[in-house]
């Protein structure tokens, strides 16, 4: 099995600013997020990252995208580093979450167009994925109508085709269901079974069991920052009473 | 080709939103119709003038005014020789003559800086329409010899020159507003609805994104100063109370120079905007920047209207340099190198506000800071 992802050491602290410190009630100025964190992903598959709330899950995938940069560690995608080669990797990795948005006044053709040429993305080869993945979800009919007038299964479908917009090895994929009602939803894991049949590697980040039993192939467990299990699902008989487990063992017996 | 993609989405988003449209050009028009109005209030219809003029020496400028009242209205005008410019200067504030123009010796043949000086009363219709023309006569001959102007009128009296040098404070008023609507929308309003974050996964540069909103943002904030600027160039002739057409009253040169100072501002103030905008977590606090900035702009812009000849020194302040030249060209005192240094100097800090722009988006603690 070729890996594609694979994080090394990596670990994030943010430095609270005194409001914050207020709002959460912590006396520490700093926190870790992501405290050295090892996993690996493989080619062609769907990789849970699974984590309570605050378990870092958010910021292990913005280190991975590119958009913040780990404090020490280094994670590869298809290869390239995060720290040493962001552009490349944003070339190759396709980054989902309900934190970005596409701007209501554009229609899905514009828009597509435009990630397309943020991407490099030539003009004919644009034209041809364009064609073939919104008949494949059906946005054709919609393409002209303004995002803003969507609905929300329909903008869902939008966005999801965009984030792929210039054929990524790589889609990573932040509480992919998070806040969707169940039909919405159903648009989202459709959508991700579809990638993985087009050979995708997905790698998703989730609190709910469901949906990595569901979904995925392989799951990372992640605590406080830090891996605590990874194994085949298909090796694991209860994930849920797995994952008690391990939140014991490490956070006591408080749970 | 990133950048052409860029700065074609922002054209786009404007140019299919007729309300922003409206936005860019309601400037030109309030100030034309604000200074239109203020013009038609302190003067009357144009009338038919017959100017008295005390003359103290002569000149064949004489004549080229002459031709200059004539043309295309039915104004004559007498010359009074005079020997005694001080009881002259009593008959114009009497208002027994229109004016006074003072030669010095040998106007037309001195090769010793030789003067002219026109003395005239504000408030008089007659004599301001005098002055206009004459001024613009000796203007256009060349400024062989100097030209002082006296005005008879007492400081109080002079509303309609308080005008005149508030409107470069105006016009920075509207350009910023104009600047502020739209780049609040664009650069904060993306940030805070998350859009940016979707251009900033993708591989773009980070510069590419900052010149893809300051570049596209100016142009279009250009239709609010030039309509603007057209308000001013438009109503100037109307407010000095004579209709000389668009160029008369200033030259070319000065109107291209005013031209220039105040497309300069444009992408300066946009860029400043920007970074407001970049660093804001919402349109709101955005807002709230830009508000603060706006004030002290127009804080040292009026100071600045009623500081008459500031030093050279002020061409290295942003914005203000730009206040200082429009003031100085407004006034008939156009300093060339001041207004072309004031328009390069604006150029130079919106250059190194873009690279902070682009510094910023690429800042995590900014864009993706809690
Ligand atoms: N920009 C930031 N500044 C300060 N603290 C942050 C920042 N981003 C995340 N954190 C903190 O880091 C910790 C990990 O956050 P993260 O969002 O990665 O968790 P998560 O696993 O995604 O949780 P959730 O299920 O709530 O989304 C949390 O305690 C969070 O408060
Ligand atoms: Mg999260």
């Amino acid at each position: 099995m070729e890996e594609i992802v694979r994080a090394e050491n990596l670990t994030k602290t943010f430095t609270l600013s005194k409001k914050q410190q207020r709002i959460e009630r912590a006396e520490i100025a700093r926190r870790v997020a992501v405290d050295g964190l090892n996993f690996s992903a493989y080619r062609g598959e769907i990789y849970g990252l699974l984590g309570p709330n605050g378990a870092g899950k958010t910021t292990t995938l913005r280190m991975l995208a590119t958009l913040i940069r780990p404090d020490s560690g280094d994670a590869f995608l298809a290869g390239h580093s995060v720290v040493k080669e962001a552009g490349k990797v944003r070339d190759v990795v396709g980054f989902l979450t309900s934190d970005l948005k596409l701007e209501g006044f554009f229609t899905p053709d514009y828009l597509f167009d435009f990630f397309g040429a943020m991407h490099g993305v030539d003009k004919a080869t644009l034209a041809r994925r364009k064609k073939e993945l919104f008949e494949r979800f059906g946005i054709d009919k919609f393409a002209e109508v303004r995002v803003k007038n969507l609905s929300t299964g329909m903008l869902q479908k939008v966005s999801l085709v965009i984030s792929i917009v210039h054929d990524p090895e790589v889609v990573i994929f932040d509480e992919p269901t998070n806040g969707l009602d169940v039909i919405t939803a159903k648009v989202v894991t459709d959508f991700l079974t579809e990638l993985k049949g087009m050979g995708k590697s997905i790698l998703l980040s989730t609190h709910i069991f469901s949906l990595v039993e569901k979904l995925c192939d392989r799951v990372g467990i992640i605590i406080d920052g830090k891996l605590a299990y990874e194994g085949m699902l298909s090796e694991i008989d209860d994930l849920e009473s797995r994952f008690f487990g391990l939140y014991r063992s490490i956070k006591g017996e408080e749970v | 080709m990133k950048l052409g993609a860029l700065i074609k989405k922002e054209f786009h988003r404007f140019f299919r939103d007729p309300r922003l449209i409206v936005t860019m050009l309601l400037p030109g028009i309030a100030i034309f119709l604000l200074y239109y109005f203020v013009g038609e209030a302190v003067y009357a219809e144009p009338e038919k003038y017959e100017f008295k003029v005390c003359l103290v020496g002569s000149s064949v400028c004489t004549q080229l005014i002459e031709e200059a009242i004539a043309d295309g209205t039915e104004n004559t005008v007498e010359w009074l020789e005079c020997d005694d410019p001080e009881a002259a200067k009593e008959q114009v504030e009497k208002g027994e003559a229109s004016a006074l123009l003072l030669f010095s010796e040998g106007f037309d043949t001195s090769l010793d800086r030789p003067s002219v000086t026109i003395v005239y009363d504000p408030l008089s219709d007659e004599s301001a329409a005098f002055h206009a023309i004459a001024s613009a006569v000796l203007r256009e001959v060349g400024m062989r010899y100097t030209l002082a102007e006296e005005s008879v009128a007492s400081a109080e009296q002079m509303g309609m020159e308080v005008m005149q040098s508030i409107l470069p404070f105006i016009v920075v008023c509207f350009i910023f507003s104009a600047c502020m609507s739209v780049t609040l929308e664009s650069v904060a309003g993306e940030k805070e609805r998350g859009t940016l974050a979707t251009i900033l996964v993708t591989s773009v540069k980070r510069s590419e994104i900052a010149l893809g909103k300051v570049v596209p943002l100016s142009c279009v904030s250009m239709l609010g100063a030039l309509s603007s600027f057209l308000g001013m160039a438009f109503s100037m002739p109307h407010l000095m109370g004579v209709s000389l057409g668009f160029l008369g009253m200033y030259g070319f040169l000065s109107y291209l120079m005013m031209f220039l100072l105040i497309l300069g501002m444009v992408p300066l103030i946009v860029a400043l905007v920007s970074v407001l905008s970049a660093y804001a977590r919402s349109v709101k606090e955005a807002s709230a920047y830009s508000a603060v900035v706006m004030i002290v702009i127009m804080a040292v812009s009026l100071l600045v209207s009623f500081v008459p000849m500031m030093g050279a020194w002020s061409a290295a302040i942003p914005v203000l340099n730009a206040v200082v030249s429009l003031q100085e060209i407004l006034s008939g005192h156009m300093v060339l190198w001041k207004a072309f240094l004031s328009v390069g100097m604006n150029l130079a800090y919106t250059g190194a506000l873009i690279f902070l722009l682009a510094r910023m988006f690429s800042s995590e603690r900014i864009m993706f800071g809690k």
